[in-house]
């Protein structure tokens, strides 16, 4: 499978998401929570989108507001962002162990 | 005054543009930033937030423009989404016809139109217009300003274009007119040029030496028409110099003279009055010989060859032991060199030392140590003074970092403009080709030729605004120097009115700038490709008949 290349930035959001994988997520509430801009923010979900990582919907939520837009990791999604963390958390382990002589 | 709401009503105004100009694929992600604007916190926040969203769709609107295709909508299914269509083109037809017209208004001010036509002095050089057409040999405006003074018999105004006609046999013939008028302006001879050119009817060296006899001037000019011959053989592989004995005469009379004037004061009082009386409305016209105020170049090399020749003898003069004659040779020389000012360092450098130190050598044998001494110690303050002279000179040259600076911003307004106007013709032709009617109101421009318009009516309206405000300042420095005579100020304005003649993307005039113009050529080259591929494009997507079954 194709996977987007993975940013710190992107990282920053797939673990925003992976705290609860089933819960639909706001753009601006994702922003708030990764302290990056709509600018960034954007592409990085647009991005996801396209190689089917992340499924959007629209919601309403009370009267007389808008729509919103929001957003979730495919079941493919979720895979990928274990996966990489795994690998994150092995290559970290590796490194620590290098620098405490073992003793990690 | 602006209301604490307004931030807001500017990120939804901003957001709704992008979401108009963004390409299918990514409507939803547009209006998923525009819903979120609501639960943004803060209405600088808020802006800030849209800013953001509408770089992304405005990216992606880029892309989708580039490489076509990808994302075309097939049949407009979410029409509600598109309910604001209507009224945003009319929108930006308004916002596009208002740019137009305000860039038209700026062309109401003088000021703004003698910036705009100083804007274009960068191109004559680019476009090659003086190698197609070669050097212009007319000026309207000073052809139109020479009929007006010979109607109203003004010798001076006449003397002005005579200086500046880029037909010199035609300058020759209102120097002749003006010098008629006004036997004060034969010194016009020196200054426009017009002794170089030959005439039936006028001797104008000699009228210029009966008029002036005291002035070496005169008679330089009369060495420099009579001219040296350099023959080259294989003896002298560089040249061997020739003096006749009507040049040795006339120079001869030129290191005699007691006075030394090239009449550049006169010249730019006159040129002064007639801008004034006249309002002519040129700036280049006034600087066109401020740059070489200060610089007397008449016969420089002559100057140069005769000294040396005087050297000479005053050498031979000094090995027969004729101390007195020596020192009358060397001292001609010195004399004629500090009237000239090269006693300031730039020009004859070496011969200069040279004769200060004969005449400091002349004066020891002659036992007059104090004087000696005094000729030595010119000699070496030479290189000080040429030092010190040639960093005043650089600096009124270069003028200042700002008039840089503002010229090229004002260069930049000016090929902006010129970009902007070009990019709106061809939309307007597009529609016209496309449309094949003068009605305008029944023309539906696609959302392509809109973003693309609307971009280029802001541009212009910005262009137009800088150049405005770039040039604004030099008007007035240039009526401060004509009122008061001011030419500290019109340091700067030469400054500025040289670098706004050079072509955007270089630092500096050279001449020829071979780069640049390879890169003005390639864009060029580019413009005709890209309406050669505008038009293929049209043919190939233009309805066509389809044959009947």
């Amino acid at each position: 499978m194709k996977t987007p290349r993975l940013s710190p930035q992107t990282l920053r959001v797939l673990e925003r998401f992976v705290e609860q994988p089933t819960a639909w997520r706001y753009g601006y509430e994702l922003s708030r929570e990764t302290g990056l801009k709509s600018g960034t923010l954007y592409p990085i979900l647009m991005r996801l989108a396209k190689y089917s990582l992340l499924e959007t919907k629209w919601v309403t939520t009370e009267d007389g507001v808008p729509p919103r837009h929001t957003y979730r990791l495919t079941a493919s999604g979720v895979e990928l962002v274990r996966s990489t963390f795994a690998t994150q958390r092995a290559a970290l382990k590796v490194r620590r162990a290098a620098f405490s002589g073992g003793r990690a | 005054m602006m209301g604490a709401e307004f931030p807001r009503r500017v990120a939804v105004l901003l957001l709704r543009f992008a979401i108009w100009i963004a390409p299918h694929d990514t409507l939803d992600w547009g209006h998923g930033m525009l819903s979120e604007l609501n639960h943004v916190e803060g209405n600088w926040s808020a802006l800030l937030w849209s800013l953001g969203g509408a770089g992304v769709l405005a990216k992606h609107a880029m892309l989708a423009l580039i490489l076509p295709g990808s994302d075309r909508r097939a049949v407009s299914s979410a029409s509600e989404l598109f309910d604001k269509e209507a009224p945003m083109r009319k929108a930006t037809l308004a916002t596009i016809a208002a740019c137009v017209a305000t860039s038209l208004l700026f062309f109401l001010t003088p000021v703004f139109r003698q910036a705009f036509r100083v804007s274009l002095a960068q191109w004559h050089d680019v476009f090659h217009v003086q190698l197609v057409l070669g050097y212009p040999d007319s000026d309207p405006e000073l052809n139109s300003l020479a009929r007006e003074a010979e109607k109203n018999h003004d010798a001076e105004a006449i003397a002005f274009v005579a200086t500046n006609h880029p037909n010199k046999v035609e300058g020759s013939r209102l120097a002749d007119v003006a010098v008629h008028l006004d036997p004060n302006l034969t010194w016009i001879y020196a200054t426009s040029g017009a002794w170089y050119i030959p005439s039936a009817d006028t001797d104008r060296i000699s009228a210029l030496q009966q008029w002036d006899p005291q002035n070496a001037v005169a008679y330089l000019i009369a060495a420099q028409k009579i001219g040296l011959t350099v023959t080259h053989t294989r003896e002298f592989p560089t040249g061997r110099i020739d003096q006749s004995e009507n040049w040795k005469e006339a120079m001869k009379a030129a290191f005699q003279s007691p006075k030394f004037d090239d009449y550049l004061d006169r010249q730019k009082q006159l040129n002064r009055r007639v801008l004034t009386r006249y309002h002519v409305d040129d700036p280049f016209q006034l600087i066109s010989d401020t740059n070489w105020y200060g610089f007397p170049t008449y016969g420089v090399w002559y100057s140069s060859i005769y000294t040396k020749s005087l050297l000479e003898e005053g050498r031979v003069l000094e090995s027969r032991g004729d101390l007195k004659a020596a020192f009358n040779e060397y001292w001609t020389v010195a004399r004629f060199t500090q009237m000239m000012g090269f006693d300031r360092g730039i020009f004859m450098g070496n011969r200069l030392k040279e004769t200060y130190e004969s005449l400091a050598r002349v004066s020891e044998m002659q036992g007059n140590k104090a004087e000696a001494a005094f000729y030595s110690s010119l000699g070496d303050r030479l290189d000080k003074n040429a030092e010190r002279e040639l960093a005043l000179r650089r600096r009124s040259f270069r003028g200042t970092g700002l008039s840089h600076w503002n010229a090229f911003l004002f260069r930049l307004s000016g090929a902006l403009m010129l970009a902007c106007a070009a990019l709106l013709a061809i939309c307007v032709l597009g529609l016209l080709i496309r449309n094949r009617s003068f009605r305008f109101p029944s023309y539906r421009p696609g959302k392509g030729t809109l973003v693309v318009s609307f971009s280029a009516a802001v541009g212009l309206v910005l262009a137009s605004v800088l150049m405005f405000l770039t040039y604004r300042p030099y008007p007035d420095l240039i009526q401060r120097f004509l009122r008061d005579g001011d030419e500290a100020s019109l340091t700067d304005v030469s400054s500025f009115l040289r670098d706004a003649q050079v072509p955007l993307g270089s630092q500096a005039y050279s001449g020829t700038q071979t780069s640049v113009m390879h890169f003005w050529v390639a864009v060029r080259a580019l413009c005709v490709l890209a309406l050669l591929l505008a038009v293929i494009l049209h043919l190939r997507t233009r309805p066509r008949a389809i044959a009947p079954a």
